[in-house]
């Protein structure tokens, strides 16, 4: 395609489109009803009518790009000559290049003169799309049918007339179906909004004008990226990152292979090597994965535009019937927690060794904790969802520390609950949210912190808790020498004769009234050997409290002794850190090497503590009943070794 | 500076008692403090006369420059009725992080709700690009046993004896503010008004907020975000209007020494410091003010402002006589401050914005501007970059001598640099590159006042431009062709217009708190008793503040939401009130209007009560000219200027604006130009001059 319009005229329409759909997420905003898309869980395009996107919004979540012109397309492909003036179609299908069934999306044809010449998209995570689990997460679920509502393409609005029957139907299947039909309302109003808008456009400047201009942002877009990538070194560049487990297995982590080659001015991915598929939803569908290479190159682009024309240059190659390519109808919902911010850490290493000077450490995965039940406070006989996720730590860079208490990579935009709002909507008093001392990977540069969020449950009944987590086992890596962060795990009814560890991975486990319980977002990964941290930043770190006395001395070989904590008044004992340093650097080595069985009886006579097993010897329990895990200590070990010590000097 | 000619005069219209003044009393002056410049405005009662000044800013002690424009513009101070200033004051202690000692006391397990915010950045993109630091570090978070629950119930005391220890610790650390955040305490503040108790013991000169007494409102980082500006800028704005007062009474001033809030009102010095949050974005206010103002004076009650200045733009908007308001807003990313404060939507589109091409061979305009220094590269000075001056330098818009002479454009080196890194790339003559500059210039502020209108539900068809800074004139007539925006205005002054602003507001407080009820289930008496407890919050800051009685104004404001939604819509109810109905039907208009759609089956919820309290200023009354001058007066000249409309280059008329009169009208082509700007009226737009010598440009239709 040549470049026909003049650069003004390209440059108000490519500005104009990139407004139409931020108008979207603006009206979205306002209007919504499900708390997650409040919390801008949601993401709004302009397609082509071939289903490309021409644009995605300014400030949409990471996770859907690269899968809406999908949907696009899915539409196209299933209604064919039967798309008319006034249809609105509704879909959520993760088996058709969607991401998970709360991710529901309207589509909206437009036509001018009767010919359709783009299509809307809007993109909301529903609180609630039925199945077994409240808020549709069933974390053991092997296939689809009991995790909710798949709607695989249809008309909601028939040539203009709303299909009540049919929207009736859905939500008659989902928890407070109100909200939903509230959602659905405020999601096409979005996708008329930017119709509007658009044939404003047209009306201006002609339509053919406009769909030459879809053509060139696309072109214009692959042009940009084609031309950064041309002038990046040349090479082949493989890592792998890992899932916990497989819950039907037990021991061993589940590889993710990612080998990326840069090849003139394309990019190939290349995930052949991944695990097949798991007995548990943290499967991502192709659509997914797809969405997760795109997310995490862009990441290394942060300036160009999200379109189709990214995707040009972009090319994959997913394993069918693997982990990061699950087949229908193998269970995908828990994607994001699972294979896809794996892809995004493992390509976030492998572009740190091409753009080193934009390095970034592993970042903590995305968490969430579900409480559902009955609210019996005074006055109130609700079902109640408590649908909690937290902010953590990013990975470290090669110039400063990772970013404290920052949302997880599949959504940088995010945003977490207000603790007032959610204790006045459910019976669950929040006793802590706070940083998390020491969860920072420790490196030169530290990994941002994470956060430790604690509850207790009030007056309710039949309550369940579910968390959808992972990096129990896998935990946040370090690079260039670089350490790990903190496991996650949620533990139950903390410091009591009842304290259980539940783990990363749970459903409708049975919650009594008074039941308190706590759970930590990791940190970042550290970057850069913590050896060679300037030990003023460590005493910086250990007054505000983000690293403690004691992992000052154990991580970083710095001692500080504490003159007046009133006053803040520390000091760093040169000569001594001098003298642990050199015994550490010394020593590392031969730990990460030690006997598993012998360093877990360590642990057990607590000689040592679980952040001295996993940084200093890379050992890995099963952190409910403290067994080893050879398989699962034996492939981290190897991960330590090539991610980190291959960097001590 | 020199006082403006005889044209250019406003008088007032024999206005005596003014507040805190004396009969002796003459002048009001208003005072903009920028970043760069500090604008002195003065306004003589008796003769109309107006001064202005322009000094350059003081950053290190910003009283500094106010006082070296006063002195430049050699007024007696004893003569002075009223002073009123907006002031970066704010805005830059809370930037550069220059605050003092501060601590926040928090309950047990909540230190961090300042530092994890809402965990969102606002560049998605950038892995690089962090939101900032908080204002209070985590060393001097302290946290303190005690828990109330969501319904205002204890449920855990608060530990006194730990409270005094804690006490103990910050004065050992010398705190000279401290910010009191308690989960909940919106719905009881008891533990709160507690540990400020037991801390005012321990500190007794230490400024102390608590969250419930500045924002008694849900959603705790909110709240303490807003608690915590407060307390940091406590001290600040205290010992800046100290000083400042002093100064000023030194050189005879004796009355109020007000200053200018993000709400578009002016608070006395008595009050600042109990909502010092407000004066964060002190003068930005000011511009919007003078929109409002000067729109109304030319009979708009819908307008929009255009201020253009040399590194970036400002716009906000009114409605229906009333300034856009937002409870949205912060300094820096990360960091609300949940007063209301007047909407302004600020882009990096200024004079000195530069033309560059990017990878993908798309010609980009801004947001990196060449500022003041090195400036546009037709200013000679060290700019490389083709800047939106030098592209209207080259079509003919600019003079090549501006600011009355002052200051001589080099013409060549704008041809020059635009031929280089525009034209050649594109294969455009130099003019055409130039035009092409200006016109993605245009596109990029369009989108910013589609943003404010459009984006909003309102209809740029039915609203007035108000265009002003040194360079929105330049642009403004373009922009409404583009927009179908019918009229443009251009004030007698562009440059000072912000400092104009605050002469023309009164003094207001706005005090809200949040109110959970269904419209179906309240009791009007039980919100008429806590709107009268607001009022007489309210009513006692005002009375402080000595504002008598008849210049009290209170108004009522109920936020609404329909049931389940997250966010609330404010609608203004009735004092007293009388039934909900009228203010449910409001709610329901104004969704429709904002959001495209109204569900009048679908049950109501009220949020929150917001009371604004106003204690009224007399404003200064303009002089009306007789329409009875002809353009001739004002012509001095024709000049060859580029407009894409024409076809090319055109023989524009040139008119020195000190000298055209009320009356005047005239047709584009044309160029005004005058000390601080200069007003491009293009073919087809025709101008006529109000009584107020105002610049009005009727926009025909395009096409």
């Amino acid at each position: 395609m040549t470049r026909q319009l003049d650069p003004v005229t390209f440059e108000v329409l490519k500005n104009a489109f990139a407004n139409l759909v931020d108008q979207m997420a603006e009206q979205i905003l306002r209007t919504c009803y499900s708390f997650v898309i409040y919390s801008r869980d949601f993401s709004n395009a302009l397609c082509d009518a071939q289903g490309n996107t021409v644009m995605q919004g300014t400030q949409d979540i990471a996770v859907h790009v690269g899968t809406l012109h999908l949907t696009a397309k899915a539409v196209l492909e299933t209604f064919g000559d039967d798309i008319n003036p006034g249809d609105v179609f509704i879909v959520n299908d993760p088996y058709t290049g969607g991401t998970h069934f709360c991710d529901t999306r309207i589509v909206r044809p437009v036509f001018y003169d009767g010919e359709m010449i783009a299509m809307m998209l809007s993109n909301g995570h529903w609180a609630d799309v039925g199945g077994t689990v409240p808020g549709s997460f069933d974390v053991n679920a092997k296939n689809h049918y009991g995790e909710g509502m798949r709607i695989t393409p249809v008309k909601i609005w028939d040539r203009g007339k709303y299909r009540f029957d049919v929207a009736n139907m859905m939500v008659a299947n989902m928890r407070i179906p109100e909200e939903r039909l509230g959602d659905l309302r405020a999601q096409n109003e979005a996708t008329r909004v930017g119709e509007t808008q658009l044939l404003r456009l047209v009306e201006k400047y002609g339509k053919d004008t406009v769909l030459q201009a879809f053509n060139e942002c696309q072109d214009y877009v692959e042009r940009v990226a084609k031309a950064k990538i041309s002038e990046l070194p040349q090479g082949t560049w493989e890592t792998v990152d890992y899932i916990d487990q497989d819950p039907e297995v037990g021991d061993g982590l589940i590889p993710i292979k990612v080998k990326m080659t840069i090849e003139g001015d394309k990019i190939n991915y290349d995930l052949t090597g991944s695990h097949s598929y798991i007995g548990c939803f943290l499967n991502s569908g192709g659509g997914a994965s797809l969405s997760a290479i795109v997310a995490g190159t862009k990441t290394f682009f942060p300036d160009i535009p999200l379109n189709a024309g990214f995707y040009r240059v972009v090319n994959a190659v997913l394993p069918e019937d693997s982990v990061v390519n699950a087949p229908w109808p193998v269970a995908v919902t828990g994607f994001c927690s699972g294979a896809y911010e794996k892809i995004m850490n493992a390509i976030f290493e492998l572009w740190s060794h091409v753009i080193p000077e934009r390095a970034l450490a592993c970042s903590f995965n995305l968490e969430y904790l579900l409480i559902g039940g009955w609210d019996k406070r005074q006055d109130s006989e609700n079902f109640f969802m408590w649908y909690d996720w937290m902010a953590g730590g990013h990975g470290g860079r090669s110039s400063k520390d990772g970013s404290n208490c920052t949302a997880p990579l599949f959504g940088v935009g995010l945003s977490v609950q207000p603790c007032e709002g959610q204790e006045r909507l459910s019976p669950v008093l929040t006793t802590s949210h706070c940083i998390a001392t020491d969860s920072g990977g420790p490196g030169k540069y530290r990994g941002g912190c994470g956060v430790e969020k604690g509850g207790t449950v009030l007056d309710s009944a039949g309550t369940v808790m579910s968390y959808c987590c992972d990096r129990g086992r896998s935990i946040t890596w370090g690079i260039f020498g670089g350490l790990p962060s903190i496991p996650h795990s949620v533990r139950l009814n903390p410091g009591t004769d009842k304290e259980r560890n539940l783990g990363t991975i749970f459903s409708n486990v049975p919650i009594n009234v008074g039941d308190s319980f706590t759970r930590p977002s990791a940190g970042g990964g550290g970057l850069g050997d913590p050896i060679e941290r300037d030990p003023k930043a460590v005493l910086e770190d250990v007054i505000d409290g983000y690293v403690s006395v004691e992992r000052a001395r154990k991580d970083y070989g710095v001692i500080i002794s504490v003159i007046d904590e009133d006053l803040c008044h520390y000091v760093v004992d040169e000569e001594e850190t001098d003298k642990k340093r050199k015994y550490i650097r010394t020593n590392r080595k031969v730990w990460l090497a030690e006997e598993p069985a012998f360093v877990r009886e360590k642990y057990l006579d607590g000689e040592i503590d679980q952040l001295d097993l996993i940084r200093r010897y890379g050992v890995i329990l099963d952190w409910h009943n403290n067994e080893l895990l050879p398989e699962t200590t034996r492939e981290f070990r190897a991960m330590l070794q090539k991610r980190s010590a291959a960097y001590w000097a | 500076m020199s006082s403006f000619n005889k044209h250019e005069q406003f008088n007032a219209n024999g206005l005596t008692k003014i507040m805190g003044g004396k009969k002796l009393s003459k002048y009001r002056v208003a005072v903009d403090v920028g970043g760069t410049f500090t604008d002195v405005f003065i306004f003589n009662e008796e003769n109309g006369d107006i001064k202005v000044t322009k000094t350059p800013s003081t950053p290190s002690n910003p009283g500094q420059g106010i006082l070296n424009g006063l002195d430049k513009a050699e007024v007696p101070l004893s003569e002075v009725t009223l002073f009123s200033h907006g002031t970066t004051v704010g805005t830059n202690a809370l930037i550069t992080r220059r605050l003092p000692p501060t601590a926040l006391v928090t309950t047990e397990g909540f230190r961090d709700v300042i530092e994890i915010r809402r965990s969102t950045k606002p560049d998605l993109w950038d892995a690089y690009k962090d939101v900032a630091p908080p204002y209070i570090r985590r060393r001097d978070r302290l946290e303190v046993k005690e828990r109330v629950d969501y319904d205002g119930n204890i449920v855990t005391p608060l530990d006194e004896e730990e409270a005094r220890q804690l006490g103990a610790v910050l004065k050992k650390r010398g705190m000279e503010a401290v910010a009191i955040c308690f989960m909940n305490s919106y719905a009881n503040p008891e533990h709160e008004l507690r540990m400020k108790e037991i801390l005012q013991e321990e500190l007794p000169d230490a400024f102390i907020c608590t969250s419930a007494e500045v924002l008694p409102e849900i959603f705790e980082h909110e709240r303490f975000s807003t608690t915590v500006v407060n307390a940091v800028l406590g001290p600040v704005a205290g010992k800046y209007l100290k000083k400042l007062t002093g100064h000023l009474r030194e050189k005879g001033y004796q009355g109020e020494v007000l200053v200018l809030h993000c709400g578009g009102g002016v608070m006395t010095a008595e009050t600042v410091s109990q909502c010092a949050a407000r004066i964060a974005s002190s003068g930005i206010a000011a511009g919007a003010i003078s929109t409002s103002y000067i729109a109304k004076l030319c009979g708009y009650q819908n307008a929009m402002g255009l201020d253009m200045g040399g590194t970036s733009t400002d716009i906000s908007l009114m409605y229906e006589g009333n300034i856009r308001i937002t409870k949205d807003w912060a300094i820096e990313y990360g960091y609300p401050i949940m007063f209301p404060s007047i909407e302004i939507l600020t882009i990096g589109a200024g004079g000195g914005s530069e033309a560059w091409i990017d990878e993908g061979k798309s010609l980009r305009n801004g947001p990196q501007s060449a500022g003041a220094d090195p400036g546009p590269v037709c200013y000679n000075k060290g700019g490389t970059m083709p800047t939106n001056t030098d592209a209207n330098l080259v079509l003919g818009r600019l003079n090549t001598k501006i600011l009355g002479g002052a200051i001589s454009l080099d013409k060549e080196s704008a041809e020059k640099v635009i031929a280089e890194k525009i034209a050649q790339p594109f294969n455009f003559s130099t003019v055409e590159a130039a035009n092409a500059i200006i016109k993605v210039a245009n596109a990029n502020m369009c989108d910013a006042l589609k943003l404010i209108s459009v984006r909003r539900g309102y209809d740029p068809r039915e609203f007035a431009l108000v265009a002003f800074g040194g360079a929105g004139s330049l642009h403004a007539a373009h922009l409404a062709q583009e927009m179908e925006i019918p009229v443009v205005i251009v004030p007698p002054f562009p440059g000072i217009t912000s400092a104009m602003g605050c002469l023309l507001v009164d003094v207001r407080h706005d005090l809200s708190k949040t109110y959970l009820a269904d419209v179906n289930k309240v009791k009007v008496e039980d919100l008429e008793r806590e709107y009268e407890d607001l009022e007489a919050q309210a009513q006692k800051l005002l009375e402080e503040e000595n504002t008598p009685t008849e210049r009290m104004q209170l108004l009522r404001f109920l936020e609404m939401r329909y049931v389940g939604q997250w966010r609330s819509l404010s609608v203004p109810v009735s004092r007293p009130i009388n039934s909900l109905e009228e203010a449910i039907e409001t709610f329901h208009n104004e969704h429709q209007r904002e959001y495209a759609f109204a569900n009048r089956d679908q049950a109501v919820q009220i949020y929150g009560l917001h009371v604004a309290a106003i204690g009224t200023v007399p404003k200064p009354n303009l002089k009306k000219y007789p329409k009875e001058g002809s353009a001739k007066e004002g012509f001095i000249g024709t000049r060859q200027v580029y407009f894409e409309e024409a076809g090319g280059f055109v023989a524009a008329k040139i008119y020195d604006r000190a000298k055209i009169p009320a009356g005047a009208t005239f047709e584009g082509p044309a160029i005004v130009e005058q000390l601080d700007s200069t007003v491009v009226v293009p073919p087809g737009v025709s101008v006529e001059v109000d009584e107020y010598l105002n610049i009005i440009m009727r926009i025909g239709k395009r096409g």
